[in-house]
């Protein structure tokens, strides 16, 4: 079990989409892609539009996500998503998010 | 004969309602079904958000959110009141339109501006009948209340919370504590309580700032909470339509017995009438 140290949830407000055991997780954050493995430092973060891929021993399962934020604390990783699903969003849904994503800067936090 | 032909008339018609009624309490228990499924499944998205925002509220960014305000003064408040768009589900639109008269009513008596928003036709039908003014009224939420529906009715009161055209909204729901037991209940939804502000923001690497991050959590926590409220209701509706309509069934089929006995009785005084009109004519003939 030692492989498979990360408990992931993917969960919108109407479901939980995905839970269980990972290898590894790939995030579409609002800035680009993270990769999140075993140990992985606590964070919180916006995702922006695009495919979760959760890395299960062999095989991988690929989610589409539109905003919301990726959670990940003590090897949980959990992604809150108001859109989360095996088929991919609506464009304008996608339009809206990339626009107001680009206009968020990294400023770092006080 | 006529009092017989009129018993059996109505034995018929209660027959039918009771068949009615009970297809109603069938439907709306395997509504029920789904309608508390989805209660459950909307769980573990709202404690999961309420926890980050818990985690990433502190008083300092408090003060940049609209949404975070806590008006000093207040002077004008919104009442959302959600109830169903159907009847036939005994007093649950009736508790809910009481408690939001009686939110009214205490806001009014504090000098309070009160502006009413309904969503469901039950609630709108009764507020035009008493002709008050609705500021906003939402027909479109179905028995499997959508996200979108939480957003197109929370959305609009949040932007007008945060320009300070509203001081408070306060929402009156039913409360899904069992299918038996769905009270109305006032809570507020704006301002949002802070919450003692742990402030876990230190513990965590947060891209972009925290600020960033709750600027677009906020809304979506505003919206989850009107959606869970819906989700709720939802639920309470069927439920209380389910014990309506089988009390309703119930009665109906203690009503078919008395009637079925009152029918028979008549029947035999009629016979026993017949009976001894013979046995009379009889002796007069001998």
């Amino acid at each position: 079990m030692a492989e498979s140290a990360l408990s992931v949830r993917v969960v919108s407000p109407e479901r939980t989409v995905f839970e269980g055991e990972a290898r590894g997780v790939v995030a579409p954050a609002w800035d680009g892609l993270v990769g999140i493995l075993r140990g992985h430092a606590p964070m919180i973060t916006l995702l922006g539009a695009g495919q979760i891929v959760v890395h299960t021993g062999s095989a991988e399962q690929t989610f589409h996500v539109a905003g919301g934020l990726l959670k990940v604390e003590a090897d949980q990783v959990t992604a809150l998503t108001e859109y989360a699903s095996e088929e991919p969003p609506p464009a304008d849904v996608v339009a809206r998010l990339r626009s107001e994503n680009a206009n968020l800067s990294d400023e770092g936090d006080s | 004969m006529a009092k017989e032909r009129e018993i059996k008339r109505r034995i018929r018609s209660v027959g039918n309602t009771q068949k009615i009624t009970r297809t109603m309490e069938m439907v709306a228990t395997s509504k029920l079904k789904r309608a508390t499924d989805r209660v459950r499944a909307a769980r573990p998205y709202a404690d999961a958000l309420s926890d980050v925002v818990e985690g990433l509220y502190s008083p300092s960014l408090a003060e940049q959110f609209p949404v975070l305000r806590q008006p000093a003064e207040v002077q004008r408040v919104a009442v959302l009141l959600l109830c169903a768009n159907r009847g036939f589900c005994g007093a649950f639109n009736a508790n809910l339109i009481r408690e939001t008269l009686r939110v009214i009513d205490r806001l009014e008596g504090d000098g309070v501006a009160v502006e009413l928003h309904v969503a469901g036709k039950k609630g709108i039908a009764y507020f035009r009948f008493r002709g008050r003014e609705l500021m906003t009224s939402d027909r479109g939420v179905g028995d499997q209340p959508t996200l979108e529906d939480a957003g197109r009715i929370a959305d609009p009161l949040r932007e007008r919370f945060e320009q300070g055209e509203i001081d408070a909204v306060h929402v009156v729901s039913a409360e899904f504590r069992t299918a038996m037991s769905t009270p109305p209940v006032t809570s507020q939804l704006l301002p949002l309580s802070g919450g003692q502000g742990r402030s876990a923001a230190d513990a965590y690497i947060l891209s972009p700032s925290s600020a960033a991050i709750l600027g677009k959590t906020l809304p979506a926590y505003v919206r989850n909470r009107v959606y869970r409220a819906l989700v709720e209701n939802a639920a309470g509706e069927q439920g209380a339509r389910r014990t309506a309509m089988k009390s309703a069934t119930d009665n109906a089929g203690e009503m078919l017995e008395t009637l079925t006995r009152t029918y028979n009785r008549a029947r035999q005084a009629q016979i026993t009438q017949e009976i001894a009109e013979i046995v009379g004519g009889a002796a007069a003939l001998e």
